[in-house]
């Protein structure tokens, strides 16, 4: 019994994960090609690699556990929901190519405002930084800096930003916004 | 099986149905995981209804792109608009397997509504009541992803659904569905109700 609690709660704690990267992928793809960031559309990429892994894992996972003949339709919605996490994946994974085949996109790509200065940039929290052990709410980058949160990645976890995400030091954020904006930016997180 | 229509040309701008469809998209995602967690069959319906929408559109938009392209440098720029618009497609039509579990009676199983219990966004719906202090206000006003971290992405009206509203008042007795975070949805529900007399 103690064997399948811990096979569901790994099972569990899979979905969630393909789930949530796989719509982050999805805005981050989005916004590669509205950037213009190779950078962007890269880690897109190394997303795509890392929900390929997980997926397979999550569906073995899912076949190996011994179940009752009422069960198997609860198993197969399951094994249905994750194909459909991994086929949003590859969708951002194919839409982060466009950007990455290089060239100049076609202008109605860039949906946003032509002549903007806009870039996107990656700090690390700093130790001591100011913002540090703060949430993303009060640290109020957008309001002092004009950069936009893009993602916050901690070691081999990507979160979407969140008003009550706490910054730890050693995370990195990624970021858009105007030029002007950047060194305002990395100072404040970068402490 | 329902019907498939015949989709005729007409002139659009290809940026603004990208980007409705980049909209739609999004929101199929949202509102076919609602239909899963609350295992509704309306819901998974509302997603298909956008699914055939999709579809027309992506027709739209590419006989429009195959008018627009002029000479070689065109055709090579605008085969990655395509692509986009196609993957926005793909993206809409694993959405509509999503709302396909639900209505073919595949299975929800529990740890999926686990799963969205422990996801950073959350999915709830609500009726907005008489005394609701949301009522009579747009939606850009109520400004509740500034305030508590919560999106509307959609409002149901009757039988008629408002996808993605901005400039739409919310009335008394529409449907709201939100997403956001656990705490920024109870209140924004709470309110709905009519059960606050402010969001704080």
């Amino acid at each position: 019994m103690a064997e399948d609690k811990e096979l569901f709660e790994r099972i569990c704690n899979d979905l969630v994960e393909l789930k949530d990267t796989s719509e982050m992928m999805i805005d981050l793809a989005y916004s590669s090609l509205l950037l213009n960031s190779r950078y962007l559309a890269e880690e897109v990429r190394l997303l795509e690699e890392r929900v390929d892994r997980l997926h397979t894992e999550f569906e073995l996972r899912v076949l190996s556990s011994r179940c009752d003949v009422e069960d198997v339709k609860g198993l197969l919605g399951l094994i249905r929901m994750g194909v459909v996490t991994e086929r949003l994946a590859d969708a951002a994974a194919e839409i982060a190519e466009v950007v990455l085949r290089g060239g100049e996109p076609h202008p109605v790509l860039s949906m946003v405002i032509q002549d903007a200065d806009e870039t996107v940039e990656r700090v690390v929290v700093g130790e001591g930084s100011s913002i540090e052990g703060k949430t993303l709410k009060e640290a109020r980058i957008p309001e002092e800096t004009g950069m936009w949160v893009l993602v916050v990645r901690r070691g081999e976890r990507w979160m979407r930003p969140r008003p009550e995400t706490v910054l730890q030091a050693g995370d990195v954020i990624i970021a858009s916004g105007y030029a002007e904006g950047e060194e305002d930016f990395m100072k404040l997180v970068g402490g | 099986m329902s019907e498939v229509e015949r989709v005729e040309y007409t002139p659009v701008s290809v940026r603004e149905t990208l980007i409705l469809m980049k909209d739609i998209s999004e929101l199929m995602i949202d509102l076919a995981y609602s239909a899963a967690l609350f295992d509704s069959r309306e819901l998974a319906e509302e997603v298909m209804d956008l699914e055939s929408k999709m579809d027309s559109l992506v027709y739209v938009l590419n006989m429009n792109l195959m008018l627009a392209a002029r000479d070689k440098d065109d055709a090579e720029s605008l085969a990655g608009v395509a692509k986009v618009g196609s993957l926005t497609n793909s993206i809409s039509d694993a959405a509509a397997d999503i709302a396909g579990i639900v209505l073919n009676d595949i299975g929800i199983h529990p740890i999926v509504r686990e799963v969205f219990q422990r996801t950073e966004e959350h999915l709830a719906r609500a009726r907005v009541a008489e005394t609701s202090i949301l009522a009579g206000k747009t939606v850009n006003d109520l400004d509740l992803a500034a305030e508590v971290g919560v999106d509307i992405i959609a409002i149901r009206r009757g039988r008629h659904w408002m996808v993605n509203p901005k400039k739409e008042i919310v009335l008394p007795e529409d449907v709201l569905v939100a997403r956001g975070t656990a705490s920024g949805l109870e209140r924004v529900m709470k309110a709905a109700r009519g059960e606050v007399d402010k969001l704080g």
